[in-house]
């Protein structure tokens, strides 16, 4: 398979960033991969990713930051665990990946859609409790800005027929009951991961 | 012995229903007129055993033919105590699993196979074991280290008197210098402390008698009655033991040749036993450390193994590295991780206290203020790696086998130059290393033959520890490269094979493989030449000479393959229960039908280890095969006698195969060279054939592995077709 980036001519090891990433909620599996490659052949989409996650994990170890960072490979991660399940050092792939999602967009590497996609989808439920498409897709744009937009009117066409035939609500829904109650549980989540970032 | 002979043919298994049980009768009571012959339904079964019983007690038998399944199975059932000569007629695996029923052809062959049993008889001897005089039960323990200290200790605890010899002042060897040694037990993660000092005193606690600063000067005699002579600090005693465990250990490869990892130019490049020791003297104070793995190993210029410890060893070292600053930085460049099995846990241990793997090949070590810098190339990314601010560079420089530390003997120069010069095959020698370990007084060499890189192992997969050199078994690194959890299994194997051996020598019985035999060969002196066949084609250095250059039979040492029987041109080597005129009788008494009968015949000698037992699984899988072959088992190739291939082509034979082992390097004879021996034997019986007018392509030699089972009817039949282009033998009309 055609490696799709680049990688540096020389490396050289520099652990700052890979002990950044180790402690965060699962970052620490990544010290136990020993590089055989069977996420990389697992994975389904590892056609259109930068690097596989193998690669990746020794990009980690290696401290090359902006290519972590800067790589598509966690954003077009499906989460569909086939890569865990199958891990022998037993790493939880998917976790790892969404850890490296939101550490990219707390350190503003956030030119991937998927990025922005993210975020709207996050706002979303944790501001109603349910997904709204209308809102997501309001807030998607908004985050990528005007040139999106304006792209995004090319589909208005879509966007009506779907709204015609019922496929897309006009209207947000109500929040669920006991939104407290949720706001409580992604409270007490948060607070879990904290501590095992901490750990 | 006046032999009674009674003949009992079952008919269970569909051997009744497929042959002519009334025909096959007649050739025991008519043909060879034994004195008993009848017919059971269900011979293992308890009214067939009471058969015989009876026979046995009220008619005075003495000898029992049971014709009926593969002498491969119902072996404890057809045992009727060690005075009854018991021999099986294969009818049911070799003749009507693998041949149509009710038909002519598989008739003959089934009174074919009971000919040759009871032809077989005529020089059948019940063996009488060979009992050395002033046998001993000492178990001699060669090397004090962590192998041979805990093989004394498990040879001493099982109530075997054992002597321990160690060339140092003191106990304890490589392993006794480490600061922790790898985890031995569950989970397999963490360092452990030493155990040689307990293991020393509880090998003193258990009574091994212990020689420090001692070699073995001279070993002389054979399992039961070696004559060990120990030099300790030049003084010599003498100890008679059993059976010896070399457990001598390896040193490291020297790392003055590993120059161009900075050995030697940069002081903080070190070996991993100059970090153990640094660690323990508590001088170890390095915050940034390399590991460089296959330091000379897996190296086609250096060591071309895997020394299996120094993955395991540096893991280790590393954790030592962060035990003592947890945010340390330790590298680890290797090939490949080699931690086999449980130590797998203890590589992940590493990896989790944050030791960096580097997957790369070393391009440079250089040096700047005592800070060391290594670039090498990252296999795992595919791009070059450089890091730098070394404070140590630790070389894991594998392992050289003691026995590997010498001159090899060179074999003496052949006496006839002409027949060294020509393109005859030669047998080839195992190498032996003058290492100054055992001085054996054999007369094949002072030390054990190696197998590979100078490792005195036999038999890896069949026989681990089992040297060429019965009675003599190698355990730990001196066998083969292996970690600490290994040596110690090792070491306890290799002190039960010892104990085995003490106990079937003290019975008169062959240790291994043919476990239990207490037949052994004998001479008849009055004719021999004094050729030295078969004391230089012993593979295990059994006969000696003596001084008017006569074979010196050491029958304790002998594992009776019969090689030397095969050897002796002058047919004086045969065994109670297996010679030359026995096989011979038995090809004899194998009916070859005439030339218009339009039948051809092939003999096939098999041997026991390896291609009866796949003839066997060809039966049992009821694969069909051709119908003119007729299969004497022999118990190895090596035993083949070039007279019996006359006597079959001058009874009309069409053709011979030889089917045998595989050999040459990875060789698959149990007893390392017979089917070797057979071919270079076979290579030369084809001037006497042509001189017969025969074609030297009638005879040939296969190698057939117990896997092979499959292959059996198209080799047979491939044969077969080749021997129909030469036409039938020419020698059928002289019979």
């Amino acid at each position: 398979m055609e490696q799709t980036t680049k990688l540096p001519e020389s490396v050289k090891y520099d652990l700052t960033f890979a002990r950044e990433i180790y402690s965060l909620e699962n970052g620490s599996y990544i010290k136990q991969c020993m590089q055989c490659g069977m996420c990389a052949i697992s994975c389904a989409t590892r056609d259109i990713m930068d690097y596989s996650p193998r690669r990746l994990f020794n990009l980690i170890k290696l401290g090359k930051k902006d290519e972590v960072l800067k790589s598509n490979t966690f954003w077009y991660c499906t989460s569909c665990c086939t890569c865990k399940a199958r891990c022998p050092r037993g790493i939880p792939l998917v976790d790892v990946m969404h850890d490296l999602k939101r550490y990219a967009i707390k350190n503003g590497y956030v030119d991937y859609p998927q990025a922005a996609f993210c975020k709207a989808f996050w706002a979303e439920v944790a501001g109603r409790g349910k997904v709204f498409e209308g809102g997501v897709t309001a807030r998607f744009y908004l985050i990528r800005g005007l040139d999106e937009v304006l792209k995004a009117m090319e589909m208005k066409d879509i966007g009506i027929n779907m709204l015609k035939r019922g496929r897309l609500p006009m209207f947000p829904p109500k929040k669920i009951k006991g939104m407290g109650n949720l706001k409580k549980i992604i409270r007490k989540a948060q607070e879990i991961q904290r501590k095992e970032e901490a750990r | 012995m006046e032999k009674k002979i009674a003949v009992y043919i079952c008919t269970g298994c569909g051997i009744g229903d497929a042959l002519d049980i009334d025909a096959l009768s007649k050739v025991a009571s008519k043909e060879f007129k034994a004195n008993i012959c009848k017919t059971d339904a269900f011979l293992c079964g308890k009214s067939g055993i009471d058969l015989i019983k009876q026979d046995i007690d009220g008619e005075g038998v003495n000898t029992v033919v049971v014709a009926g399944c593969s002498s491969r199975v119902n072996t404890d059932v057809f045992n009727f105590g060690p005075d009854k000569i018991v021999e099986r007629v294969n009818l049911r695996e070799q003749v009507i699993w693998c041949h149509p029923g009710e038909d002519e052809d598989t008739q003959m062959l089934a009174e074919d196979y009971l000919r040759m049993s009871l032809a077989k008889l005529k020089n059948l001897n019940l063996p009488e074991p060979f009992i050395g005089e002033n046998l001993s039960s000492t178990v001699l323990v060669v090397g004090g280290g962590f192998t041979g200290l805990t093989a004394a200790l498990e040879s001493a605890r099982a109530g075997y008197k054992t002597v321990l010899v160690e060339k140092e002042a003191e106990l304890g060897g490589y392993v006794g210098k480490m600061y922790k040694q790898v985890p031995m037990k569950p989970p397999f993660t963490d360092l452990e402390e030493n155990s040689i000092p307990a293991l020393i005193k509880a090998v003193e606690d258990a009574g091994v008698k212990v020689y420090t600063s001692a070699v073995i000067a001279k070993t002389a005699g054979g399992p039961g009655m070696f004559d060990v002579t120990i030099n300790q600090n030049g003084t010599d005693v003498e100890e008679r033991v059993g059976s010896i465990v070399l457990a001598t250990g390896a040193k490291p490869y020297e790392p003055e040749k590993l120059g161009h990892l900075g050995f030697g130019q940069y002081k903080n490049v070190i070996t991993q036993l100059m970090f153990e020791e640094m660690v323990a003297a508590g001088k170890m104070d390095a915050n940034k450390v390399a590991f460089i793995q296959c330091a000379g190993s897996r190296d086609q210029e250096h060591l071309p193994y895997c020394s299996a410890a120094c993955c395991i060893e540096s893991i280790k070292q590393a954790l030592y590295v962060k035990e003592k600053n947890p945010e340390a930085n330790v590298y680890v460049y290797y090939k490949d991780i080699r931690s086999n099995g449980q130590y797998e846990h203890f590589y992940k241990k590493a990896q989790q206290a944050g030791v960096i793997f580097i997957k790369g090949d070393i391009t440079d070590i250089s040096e700047s203020d005592g800070q060391l810098t290594i670039e090498a190339d990252d296999h795992t990314m595919g791009t070059k790696s450089v890091a730098d601010e070394f404070d140590l560079v630790v070389l894991a420089n594998g392992m050289v086998p003691t026995a590997a530390l010498g001159e090899t003997v060179e074999e003496a120069p052949a006496e006839d130059e002409a027949a060294a010069a020509s393109d005859e095959p030669k047998v080839t020698v195992a190498p032996i290393i003058k290492s100054n370990l055992l001085n054996l007084e054999y007369r094949q060499g002072p030390e054990l033959p190696a197998l590979k890189y100078g490792f005195p192992d036999s038999h890896y997969i069949c026989f681990p520890y089992e040297t060429r050199r019965t009675g003599i078994y190698a355990a730990g690194v001196v066998r083969a490269p292996m970690d600490m959890l290994s040596a110690a299994e090792d070491a306890t194997g290799a002190a039960l094979k010892a104990i085995q051996c003490i106990e079937s020598t003290l019975k008169g019985e062959a240790v291994h493989p043919r476990s239990g035999d207490m037949s052994f060969p004998e001479f008849n002196m009055n004719r021999c030449t004094q050729c030295k066949r078969c004391t230089e084609e012993c593979p295990f250095g059994a006969i000696n000479e003596d001084e008017k250059a006569n074979p010196l039979p050491n029958p304790t040492r002998c594992r009776r393959c019969g090689t030397c029987m095969g050897a002796c041109p002058e047919r004086i080597i045969s065994f109670k229960n297996y010679s030359v005129p026995m096989i011979g009788n038995m090809v004899k008494a194998i009916e070859v039908p005439e030339e218009a009968d339009e039948k051809p015949r092939i003999l096939i000698f098999a041997c026991e280890n390896d291609a009866i037992p796949a003839l066997d699984m060809a039966g049992i899988n009821r694969l069909q095969y051709n119908p003119w072959v007729r299969i004497i088992p022999v118990r190895c190739l090596g035993s083949l006698n070039l007279v019996w291939i006359n006597d079959a082509m001058a009874k009309g034979f069409d053709g011979v195969l030889l089917m045998g082992c595989k050999h040459g390097d990875d060789y698959q004879c149990h007893f390392m060279k017979g089917s070797e021996l057979a071919e270079i034997r076979l290579s030369k019986i084809s001037e006497t054939l042509n001189r017969l007018g025969l074609e030297s392509e009638r005879v040939r030699a296969t190698t057939v592995n117990i896997m092979d089972y499959d292959k059996i009817p198209a080799m047979l039949d491939e044969f077969a077709a080749e021997l129909e282009e030469f036409g039938p033998n020419p020698m059928k009309d002289f019979q």
